[in-house]
This record gives C-alpha cells, structure tokens and sequence, in this order.
C-alpha cells in the first residue's frame, strides 16, 4: 500500500467519523427540538398536580330556605413511608376515625403497597373528628378538604338529585374530571352540575421517580386557588315541597305545582322518595344499592320521566281543539246515554249524569261520550279526510306540549308519547277510522304523558292559551338571569278566546255540580279537572289537575297517583290541600290531611 | 527552576489541541455528575460520599498517570506492547475466577477503594500489541497468514470477555475494523464485515421496510462509488422507487389490502436485479454481481434471522438471546431505561433547562443517570446547543488523534493513534446513539464523561499514550 492510497483511505475515514457525528445531531435535532412529545412526557413525569377541591355550591329555595348545604368534611390520606409505625395506636384511631378496625387494616395495607404516596384511608372525615384526629398528632396523615351535601329539609331526592363519585365515562365525556372528583348525577345537582361545582385549584408540586414530594414547582408560580361553586336559588318552595311529600307517602304517583305566570315549579313530587342525607357519606354506597334495589324504585323521578295515560283531564284539550277547529260551540250539547256508541254494540262508557249536556257541563260532569262526538267530529269533518283530521289533531296536541321534551332544566325529562299517523297506518294496516283510535278522546289508549306536561296543560289553561317552559332554577348567583328560554312565552294552537268555556267548565266542576266539588275552597275561586284512567297494571291511576284563583292564577297544580281510583279519591283531596296550603298558608281541614295520610292504595306487595 | 525544565521537559512537542478537548470533555464530565448525583447524596458539599467529589479525585489521579505516561520513553510503548497484551491476558483470565459479579457481567476485580475492570487495560494493551504486530517490517495485511494472527490477537481477549457475559464491552474490539482498513484491508472483507455487523444490530431497530430501502441505498451507493456513474444511478433509484409506488397503488386499487408497500418495492427490486445483471453483463463490470450477491445475501440472512428469531425460537430462548447480545439490560422492562433516557434528553429543548435544573435527571426517572446514561444530563440541562458542542468537542478530538497518526513517522504509532479513535469512535457511537434510540442498549461508558475510576484512569493513559508518541515524533523533526 503506497502513501498516496493511504491518504484516500484517510480520507474515507473522516467521512466516516463526520457521518456518524452528523447522524447522532440530526437525531438530536429531532429529539430536542421538533419533537414535543418528549417535554410533554417529562412534565408528566416530575410534576404532580395536586388537587385543591372548591366547595360545592349550594342550593335555597324560593323563600332563602337552605335546600342543599355544603358541610367541610375531610379525605384522611396516609403516606407509608412517614408513619410511625412503632407504637401505632390502632385501636385509638378507630375510635377517632369511627371506622371498624378491619377497614383500617385493609387501607394501611394498601398504603404499604405504595409507601411514598398518599393513599385514602377514609372519606368525609367530619370537622370535629378532624380537629380531634389532629390533635392525636398521629405521624404521616394528612387531611384533605372536601364538601359534602347535607339536606336541611330533608326534601327533594329526585328533584335535588344526589352527587357522587365520577365513573369511568364520566371521565372520558368531560376532561374537567379525575378520578376521585364528585360530580351531580341527577335532578338539579346534575342539571346545574357546571355552576355548582366551582373550579378546582391546583398546587403543582414536583416529584421524584418514587413518588415523593419534592416541594413546590417553581414556588407555587403556576398554582391555582379553588374557586367556591354558585349557588342557586331554586323555584320550589321547600314548605310545599315537604307537605306534599307528607301527603304522599305510601302511595306511588307524582305530584308538580307550576306558577303559571311564570313556569316556574314550584313543588315536585314523586313518590316513593328517600332520604337525601342518605346518600352522603361513607354509608352512601349500601344506601344506593338498597334503593336500587327496591322495586318500587324511588330512585325514578317520576315526575319528569314516567309516562302515564292522562285520563279525563285530556278533555280539557279536546274540548279546545273542537272549538278551534269549529266542529263544537260552547253550546253544543250531546246525549250521553251512560257511554257512546259506536257501533251498535261497542261503546265508550260513562258515569250516571244529566243529558245532554253542554261543553261547560260536559267537562264539569267529564262526560266521556261528548268528548268522543268532539274528537270524532275533529277527524272526520276535516274536507281532507279522516288522516288529514288526525294529523291536524296531532300538530295540536303537540302544541300543548305533549308527546315531547319540554325541554325543562331537567336532563332525565321524558318524552310522553303522542301516537302519529304513521303508528297506526303500520299497526291497523292503513285502514283505521276515527272509531279505531276513540279512546284518545278520553285520554286513554296510545296517549301518555309525564306529571310535568300535565302540570304544564294546567298552566297552560290557566293562561289562557300560552305557557312558560317549567324550571326549577330562580337565580344563579353572579347572573343576571336564568337562560333565556324560560323567558319565551310557547303559545298553543289554539286561541285564548277558546279558553273560557273550559275554564268556566273547570270551575263549575269544583264550585257548582261535578266531579271534583271536593277541592272547593271558599274565596280561592279554584278550577279542577279530574280524571280517573284506566291501565293494565290494576286499579284506576287518580287524578286531577287544578290551578287558583280562577283570575290570576297563582298555582297550577297536576297530582297523579297510581292505581288510587277515582281522580276524586286521592289526587283531588291532596291537589286541594296544597292549593290551601300554598295560597293561605293554613290547613283549614285536617281531617282531610289525616284521611289521605290513611289512603293506601293497594299496591303489589313485593 | 527544576520543576520548571522538568515541566517544559515533558510537555515539549505533545499536542496541545488534543490535551485543551480532553481537559474541556472531563471538566464538562465533573460537572454533568455532579448536577445528576446531586440528590442521591446526602452528605455537605465537598463530602466523600458524592460521586462527584469522589470523581475529582479520580480525575487527579488521572492526571498523575497521564504526567507518567508523558515521563516515559517512547520506544518503551513498542518494546513492552506483548508484554501488556499478554498481562492483560492473564488479568481476563484471572477475573473469570476471582473477580466479582456486577450486573450479570463478571468482569470487574475489587480493589477495595474501588471495583476495577480489567478490559479497560486490556484495550490499551491489545491497541498497543496490534499495533506492533502491524508495524513489523514483513507484516502484509494483504497476506492471509497475517491477517490471521491479527485475527487471533483480536479474538483471544475477545473471546474471554465475553465467556464474562460482558458482550457489549468486548465489542468494542471490532471498531479495530477502522484501523485495519486504514492499513490497507482489502475493501472487499470491510464490506461484508461491516455489512454483518450493521445488519445484525439495525435489524433489531428498523422495520423491514426501513431495512430494505437502506440496503437498496447502501448497495447502490458503494456501486456508484466504485463505478464513478453518478448519473445514471440516480436515474435507477428514482425510476425503482416511482415504479414501486405505481405498482403499490395499481394493485392496490384492483385489489385492495392484497400488498404491502413492502411487497411491492421488493417486487420490483428483485425485477430489476435481472435488469442490472445484463447491464453488468453487457458493460462489463464485475463488481456489480459482487454487489448483488451481497445484497441477496444480507436480504437472506435478514429474513432467515427474522425467521428464526420471531418463529422458531421459543420466547425465554429469545429473551436469553438478547441478553446475550446486551440488548436486554432489564429483562422485565426493556423499554423503559431508554424511553426514559429520550424524554430527559428530549425535553431539553434548544438551551436546555440549565445546570442542576433537569427534573427528569435529579428525580430519578433516568436509570445510570451518571454512568452510561450521563449524556441525558447534557441533553437535558444544557440542551441541543450542550450536546452539540460535547458532539463536537469529541469529533474534533477524533479527528485530531487521526491527523496525529497520520504525521507519525512510524507505523507503530500511526496504528496506535488510529486505534485509540476507534475506541472513542465506537464508544460515543454506541453510548450516545443508546441513549437517543438509535442504538441497543450496551453496558459501555462514554469516554471521559462516565462516573467511574477506572474507565476515566484507562481512557486518560489510552489518549495519553497516543499524545507522547505523537510528542517524541515532532521533537525528533524539529531537531
């Protein structure tokens, strides 16, 4: 090899080692400078964020009454690695804490898997075992605030809903949340859940690969305080809420007052309930898989959600359809000889009343064989035919707010259901007539509806014609206003002069001659519609709807209550009692309360 | 006055551009440990216990040896290079029996003060003996005899090294490749070994379809530097890979899911190499099957490893394979060291967080964070700006040991200087490539920057060596 080749040969080398340099730079190149994955893993590496929980904000009634409390309560953390595990007084720490020895075992347990992290040893830790957990001076324990919910009233389950522990989806829907958080899951707590909540704050504090704290990242710099939740002032009066929940107990039905003027809800009911504070707390969990449990299922807010025939109240809407349409006049009398016919055979029965009757009597006496003439005459004496007639029907009812979500504040609000056209050309094979679908005259048959939307129709006559959206929520602190939908007045199809006969009706079936003569109140003017409907699971459901005073309501009520018999029965005594209540502010009749807290309808035994 | 002479005595002619990188990549060395050892500690500042204090220690007593090395005669390095070798030798040997297990790797004699690794002498010994053996006046690396004894100088140590289940430092013998090239090795046995080589350890890197396209690159690559037709090889790789996509997109439309780009390019590729070989033919240039043979052979031994390793060896047979080849440091978490070690040095950014600031380094994300894994202190507090100057500070160095070969008047201490390049080559390589993902993860330090006594003592007489046989070459000129 002569020199010259062995200066190429040099050469070649340099190209080497320069190659290799250049390599290993431009892979830096990407590693430190392109690529952000890397700053991104490494924050997450080094740096804690540890939460600083804002406390939940909370609810009032319409009267400045507390609804909902928030209480200071503690998450009592355990790090391992600090405790002085010589001379450990268990035993004391149980009594304390007030949790079994077995538990705390358990936690230590888990704790010692993980010796240099923070590890729960027990929840909702009260202030005053705080403070005297403190002052045991027990080694490596820390607590953590939190709020928990507490019910001055005791009222509203379903209404105020209850707060838990976020799930797994709840996670994966709204990045806000880590596990641990509490999050409203139904009623007013989930529905306002974004106000209520507040914002967490966070201290950041930096970390070794073990877990161990190291001290505040860049002193406390990017750290956040808590910022408390809004409160609410809801539209319910808590008073009226309780007596109605009193007046329920041990039967299964809702009952929801609205102020018509306005659309706010001002009681709602269902029933059976349970007991809020039940569902705070470390007994939280057994508390919910017993009402889960139960098969009356109390945890259903049958308020918004059921779905129930309307009965006879649905005339109310017949009789302004018929006007509207022009098919019947206040003075329209038809016969009733105990039913309408049909055909020869068939008909739609009736109760023992004078006949025939006008439209005011009719709804006074709840004739059913007049609201089967009107509803007939509304679908066939349409010129375009029969279906036309229905469907024109439909978009009126539809109108009242029927067979849709109100779209109220209330997430777990349900549909109702208005049968349409097209379900009864599938389920008759296109040949049906108005005979076919006479039960939906009288409210019976495919026609359900939610309490809400019967509470609603109530409004909705007592307006004359136009109805507010049904909210619970009066004011959110540091607003102006609720959201502008409950602002919008929804006018039906129907025009307000149409009104006064149904309303006169109403009225004279309380204070004249009908069915609903039990609710008369002197000086209140009330105006009621029963109804008693039929269904498959046993005895007739009960119930009524009402509004005060005839001029100027103040209160429109809907009481619907299972399986309870006749409208008059139960919903219209318990309808009336909180009609007094609310307006006077007395109970004038407690013989009455004391007859429907004695009212057990007979329901399955399960 | 003495110390004066004695001093100008022993610095006169040694490099002072080699002795001004080397100073600035150990002083930057002191200060990377002590900013990654600084929370593990938990004595004052100057205690003991820190492994940055003890690495001032051992730097001073680095320099004591290096002021030796300067202190002897140069020839002394010729006469007693066998001597060495065969000592270090006996010292494998004797580590195998009484030498003390550290990580797996039975490669380490405690000494008490300190656990001392005798490969560390051992490279030393076995550079200076190749270096003799291959400035013997009747030495031809062109003969095979003779490369066959440099074949056997190279594998005795080699083999003992690894019988210590210390793989990773035993290949750093083969970076000697360099040197022999340098001196003359036919091109042709560089080629496979080195084709060998990268293949075994790429493979386990890239995905088949990266592999494939490097080979096509690197075959053609070497056939245009041979050949000297630029142009008409850049014609065929831009007319192989368009035709490769055309065809992946026209059977991919008639019908899909049915070929992987993959299948495609190596359809093509193979096509083409029928085309090539009538070219070769025609044109009469024989190394070109000599290039398609190796490239089918490589494609072979790829897909026959793959095969094998994937297929027909059971999962403990591949893990134990892996250990074997230091590629498993951490059987239970193979990933973790390294994506540790690439979110620390990535998330250095440009500047870096600065000194003693890197969070991912002082919380102990980053496992040997002061040993082989000291290069993430730089890419984490001192950023791509640190590491580049480091990267450039060692490259210069490189350069510098090969420029002070080629100015050697003997051939002894032009091989020698080429070797100790090649021990530094390959260590940055393959520590620095480890720790951003390029390269398996070898228990092999990085020259002057790793904590550790005696890596730093070894590479310290390793580079001196070179400088004082380079000095005693210049005074000889210059008088």
């Amino acid at each position: 090899m002569n020199g010259f080749e062995g200066l190429q040969r040099m050469r070649t080398l340099q190209f080497v080692v320069l190659f290799i340099f250049a390599v290993i730079a431009l892979r830096l190149f990407h590693l430190q400078i392109l690529d952000r994955k890397y700053k991104e893993m490494a924050e997450g590496n080094a740096l804690i964020y540890e939460v600083q929980y804002p406390p939940r904000g909370e609810v009032f009634d319409r009267n400045g009454e507390y609804l909902v409390k928030s209480r200071e309560c503690y998450d009592l953390m355990v790090t391992w690695r600090e405790m002085d595990k010589k001379g450990f007084d268990t035993v004391r720490m149980c009594q304390v804490l007030g949790i079994t020895k077995e538990r705390l075992v358990r936690r230590l347990r888990e704790a010692a898997a993980a010796p240099r992290k923070a590890t729960l040893v027990t929840n909702f830790v009260s202030k005053e075992d705080k403070l005297r957990f403190d002052a045991c001076g027990f080694k490596g324990f820390h607590a953590v605030y939190r709020t928990a919910r507490e019910y001055p009233m005791q009222v509203g389950g379903n209404l105020l809903g209850f707060v838990s522990e976020v799930n797994d989806k709840d996670l994966e829907r709204d990045a806000y949340y880590r596990a641990g958080d509490y999050i409203g899951k139904t009623g007013v707590e989930s529905a306002y859940e974004e106000l209520l909540r507040g914002r967490k704050g966070v201290k950041i504090l930096e970390r070794d690969s073990h877990g161990a704290i190291k001290g505040s990242y860049m002193d406390g710099l990017y750290d956040t305080l808590p910022e408390a939740g809004s409160y609410l002032v809801c539209t319910i009066d808590a008073k009226l809420q309780k007596f109605c929940e009193e007046l329920m107990v041990g039967k299964v039905g809702a009952a929801v007052a609205i102020e018509p003027a306005t659309g706010e809800i001002l009681m709602m009911v269902s029933s059976p309930t349970y007991d809020p504070d039940e569902l705070v707390g470390r007994q939280r969990g057994n508390h919910y898989m017993q009402l889960l449990g139960n098969k009356r299922r109390p945890l259903y807010n049958r308020a918004v959600s059921a779905r129930y025939p309307p009965g006879s109240t649905f005339k109310l809407v017949q009789g302004l359809i018929g006007m509207q349409e022009g098919v019947v006049s206040p003075g329209t009398r038809y016969p009733c000889q105990k039913g309408y016919y049909y055909t020869a055979t068939r008909k739609v029965g009736c109760h023992d009343h004078a006949s025939p009757l006008d439209l005011r009597d009719a709804v006074a006496h709840s004739c059913n064989a007049y609201f089967c003439y009107v509803f007939r005459d509304i679908l066939d004496q349409n010129p375009e035919g029969v279906k036309k007639g229905f469907e024109k029907w439909e978009e009126y009812v539809r109108s009242f707010g029927f067979g849709r979500k109100l779209d109220s504040d209330f997430l777990s609000e349900g549909n109702g259901y208005v049968p349409d056209r097209a379900f009864y050309d599938k389920r008759y094979r296109g040949s049906w007539k108005s005979q076919t679908v006479i039960s939906l005259s009288i409210g019976q048959g495919e026609v359900g509806c939610t309490p809400l939307q019967m509470a609603n129709l109530a409004a909705i006559v007592a307006n004359r014609g136009y109805y507010y959206i049904p909210h619970i929520v009066k004011q959110i602190e540091g607003r102006d206003s609720i959201d502008r939908r409950f602002y919008e007045r929804h006018y039906t199809m129907v025009d307000s002069k149409h009104f006064e006969p149904i309303v006169e009706g109403m009225w004279r079936g309380v204070n004249v001659a009908g069915t609903s003569t039990l609710a008369k109140l002197p000086g209140l003017e009330v105006c009621g519609k029963t109804g008693t409907a039929q269904n498959p699971h046993g005895a007739d459901h009960s119930t009524f709807l009402t509004f005060a005073p005839k001029d100027n309501p103040k209160i429109a009520i809907s009481v619907y209550v299972e399986n309870a018999g006749f409208g008059a029965t139960a919903a219209v005594p318990i309808a009336s009692l909180l009609e007094e209540y609310y307006l006077t502010d007395t109970i004038t009749r407690p013989h009455l309360v004391e007859y429907v807290k004695n009212l057990k309808p007979n329901y399955r035994q399960y | 006055m003495m110390q004066n002479q004695n001093k100008s005595g022993i610095f006169e002619g040694v490099d002072r551009w080699a002795i001004l990188y080397y100073l600035m990549i150990v002083l930057f060395g002191c200060l990377c440990i002590t900013s990654a050892s600084s929370e593990d500690s938990t004595g004052g500042l100057f205690a003991f216990s820190h492994f940055y204090t003890k690495q001032i220690v051992w730097m001073g007593v680095a320099w004591v040896f290096a002021l030796l090395v300067l202190l002897l005669d140069s020839s002394l390095f010729h006469k007693w290079a066998y001597v060495a070798y065969g000592a270090g030798i006996l010292l494998l040997l004797a580590t195998l029996v009484i030498g003390t297990e550290i990580n797996g790797a039975k490669a380490w004699i405690n000494l008490g003060v300190m656990n001392w690794q005798p490969v560390e002498v051992v490279k030393i010994a076995t550079a200076l003996a190749l270096a003799r053996m291959m400035s013997e006046y009747n030495f031809s690396i062109s003969r095979p005899g003779d490369l066959v004894k440099v074949g056997l100088l190279l594998l005795c140590p080699l083999a003992i090294i690894v019988l210590q289940n210390d793989t990773g430092s035993g290949i750093v013998l083969g970076s000697f490749l360099f040197v022999l090239y340098r001196e003359g090795l036919n091109k042709w046995l560089c080629i496979p070994i080195l084709m060998v080589a990268g293949l075994f350890i790429i493979s386990f890197l890239l995905s088949p379809i990266a592999l494939l396209i490097l080979m096509i690159g690197v075959c053609t690559l070497s056939e245009t530097m041979m050949n000297r037709r630029w142009r008409s090889r850049v014609v065929f790789l831009s007319s192989l890979f368009l035709s490769s996509i055309l065809l992946y997109f026209c059977v991919q439309f008639f019908w899909p899911g049915s070929i992987s780009y993959y299948g495609a390019l190596l359809t093509v590729t193979l096509i083409s190499a029928v085309g090539i070989a009538i070219y070769a033919f025609r044109s009469n240039l024989q190394n070109i099957f000599l290039i398609l043979g190796l490239f089918f052979c490589s494609l072979l031994f790829l897909d026959t490893t793959n095969y094998v390793f994937e297929s027909v060896l059971k999962p403990h047979q591949r893990d134990r394979i892996n250990t074997f080849l230091g590629l498993m440091d951490d059987p239970h978490d193979l990933g973790y060291n390294v994506n540790q070690s690439k979110i620390a040095i990535g998330s250095g950014g440009l500047l870096g967080k600065g000194f003693m600031e890197g969070t991912q380094i002082k919380y102990g994300f980053v496992p040997e964070k002061h040993t082989d894994f000291i290069f993430c202190t730089v890419g984490e507090e001192w950023g791509f700006l640190g590491a580049i100057c480091l990267l450039t500070l060692y490259c210069l160095l490189i350069l510098r040991l090969m420029r002070m070969g080629e100015r050697q008047e003997e051939p002894f201490g032009r091989i020698y200087c080429y070797c100790v390049a090649a021990i530094l080559l390959f260590h940055i390589m393959v520590n620095v490539g480890m720790t951003i993902g390029l390269m398996p993860v070898m228990g092999i330090p990085l020259p002057f920057m790793s904590y550790g006594g005696s890596s730093l003592m070894a590479f310290t007489v390793l580079l001196f060596i070179a400088i004082r046989l380079d000095a005693s070459t210049r005074t000889f000129n210059f008088r």
